[in-house]
């Protein structure tokens, strides 16, 4: 439920946002922050304790279409990399996407919605210490697809301006599993992320 | 207002109607789709049972094969912890993969939850993690022993044999499986231990292992060990893989089974890992 619950407020956020677009219009026509280029470097969170450091770089072709580049480097696990014996040697995760977006003006801010495809690297490590036992490390190293849909909001006119970005991953979900349930797993890997933006031109 | 500036107006007017339709009709199909998949309730039997050992009263349900008859035939049973949010989708799958392989099916038993988990399916109190465990597995599995299984002999035809009774669980689950494996080995035969919590309370169940390994040593058992890929929280992959090598070392007579699902965490990897449990179990059984 909690899934729906998310994927409704996202749906209904949408449909707000193309109303309020309508009612601004006559407004943001006037005065829009449309910018060409942007770079917008960040950091953020992961709700299971990943710390992210990322950068978008927004090309914006047209008025309402963009071209987006997202890098991330996420450091993962932070808060527990000790835990009952267990010893994480290294865990991380790299990401390059590219997407499509779309974006709506009002007076003082931008929201662009985009749809990123990439890959993502993850690799981890860990030991098993346990002074009673035998000594044990496994790893892994993994390379996928990352598919997701990003939001991002810019507040300010001027050339300097805060960012601020939630990226919700769809991948695996629904490609692997046809069951609604994986989908709770993927939006655990649901990103929140605040910076500043720089407009290039 | 012109008459073409009035046009293209209600021209605008009209797609943002269309646009919000769209969005509207979009998300009554993604919920349509969100239906959970539910056995066939005519071979579904459901009953409570008040447990004697512990006081908790559990819900039991038992999905029955096709042409059940428990007077002329004896069935082998999966036992599934976390029952109330797995049977459906392990009792569907059971079907499917033995008819795939053209093997009998098997009673499919969910159990309930009587206690919470966090107390059912941890050995000792405490734990270490973020939920701090009641320590309650003994008590739980004494309940399945006397309680329960008789039952499920005795009025449904489930066969007596240990080689016949599989246990499945998920996370805690997989916590209880494992102390099954270490502590009634001799009440199941097969184990389908589904992303174990093994790093509970400094790795316990290790404990456990080397206590009672000259006991289970040369019993014959199948174990399927099988977590995400991606379930890099920092306390999952290292116990998994030093159970899997301490099981396959020590163990001569078992056939023994692990598997990484591919870019898939924790919750996510559930489902795909009863699949592939299942079908080791309904190969080698």
């Amino acid at each position: 439920m909690k899934t729906i619950v998310y994927l409704s407020i996202f749906f209904s956020f949408l449909t707000l946002s193309a109303s309020a677009q309508n009612i601004d219009s006559e407004i943001a026509r006037k005065s829009i922050p449309v910018r060409r280029i942007t770079i917008e470097p960040a950091i953020g969170l992961e709700p299971m304790s990943d710390l992210i450091i990322s950068n978008l770089v927004q090309l914006n072709i047209k008025k309402r279409l963009s071209i987006v580049s997202y890098t991330s480097y996420s450091y993962n696990n932070a808060m527990q990399r000790d835990f009952s014996y267990i010893k994480t040697n290294y865990n991380y995760t790299l990401s390059q996407k590219f997407g499509v977006g779309t974006s709506l003006y009002t007076k003082h801010s931008s929201h662009t919605f985009s749809l990123m495809s990439g890959i993502r690297y993850d690799a981890y490590k860990e030991t098993l210490e346990n002074p009673d036992f035998e000594k044990v490390s496994a790893s892994v190293s993994s390379l996928s697809p990352d598919l997701g849909l990003l939001y991002n909001l810019k507040i300010g006119k001027k050339k300097y301006f805060f960012s601020y970005r939630m990226y919700i991953p769809l991948y695996p979900y629904p490609i692997i599993s046809s069951d609604i349930w994986s989908l709770n797993d993927n939006l655990v890997n649901l990103s929140l992320e605040f910076g500043l933006g720089i407009r290039l031109k | 207002m012109s008459v073409s500036k009035a046009h293209l107006f209600f021209g605008q007017q009209k797609r943002q109607q269309q646009m919000k339709k769209l969005i509207f009709i979009l998300f009554v199909l993604f919920l349509a789709s969100c239906k959970k998949e539910v056995f066939n309730p005519d071979l579904t039997m459901e009953f409570s049972i008040q447990s004697t050992t512990n006081g908790a009263k559990y819900d039991i349900k038992i999905a029955l094969p096709q042409n059940f008859s428990p007077e002329t035939e004896k069935y082998a049973a999966i036992y599934v912890l976390d029952g109330e949010e797995n049977f459906d989708f392990v009792a569907e799958n059971c079907k499917k993969i033995s008819s795939d392989f053209s093997i009998s099916n098997v009673l499919v038993v969910s159990i309930g939850y009587g206690n919470d988990r966090a107390i059912d399916y941890t050995p000792v109190k405490g734990g270490g993690g973020a939920v701090e465990g009641g320590g309650g597995a003994e008590k739980f599995m004494l309940f399945i022993k006397n309680e329960l299984i008789p039952g499920m002999e005795n009025e449904y035809g489930a066969d007596s044999s240990r080689i016949n009774r599989t246990i499945l669980g998920h996370s805690f689950g997989g916590l209880c499986g494992a102390y099954a494996f270490t502590n009634y080995n001799k009440v199941f035969g097969n184990y389908i231990l589904l992303s174990p919590s093994l790093w509970y309370a400094d790795e316990i169940v290790f404990k456990f292992e080397q206590e009672h390994r000259n006991i289970n040593k040369n019993n014959h058992q199948l174990v399927f060990l099988g977590m995400g890929e991606m379930e890099n929280s920092g306390q999952m992959l290292a116990p998994f893989v030093a159970f899997f090598q301490q099981l396959q070392n020590n163990y001569p007579d078992i056939i023994i089974t692990s598997h990484l699902e591919p870019h898939l965490n924790h919750r996510g990897s559930e489902n795909p890992n009863i699949i592939e449990g299942l079908k080791f179990y309904f190969q080698n059984r």
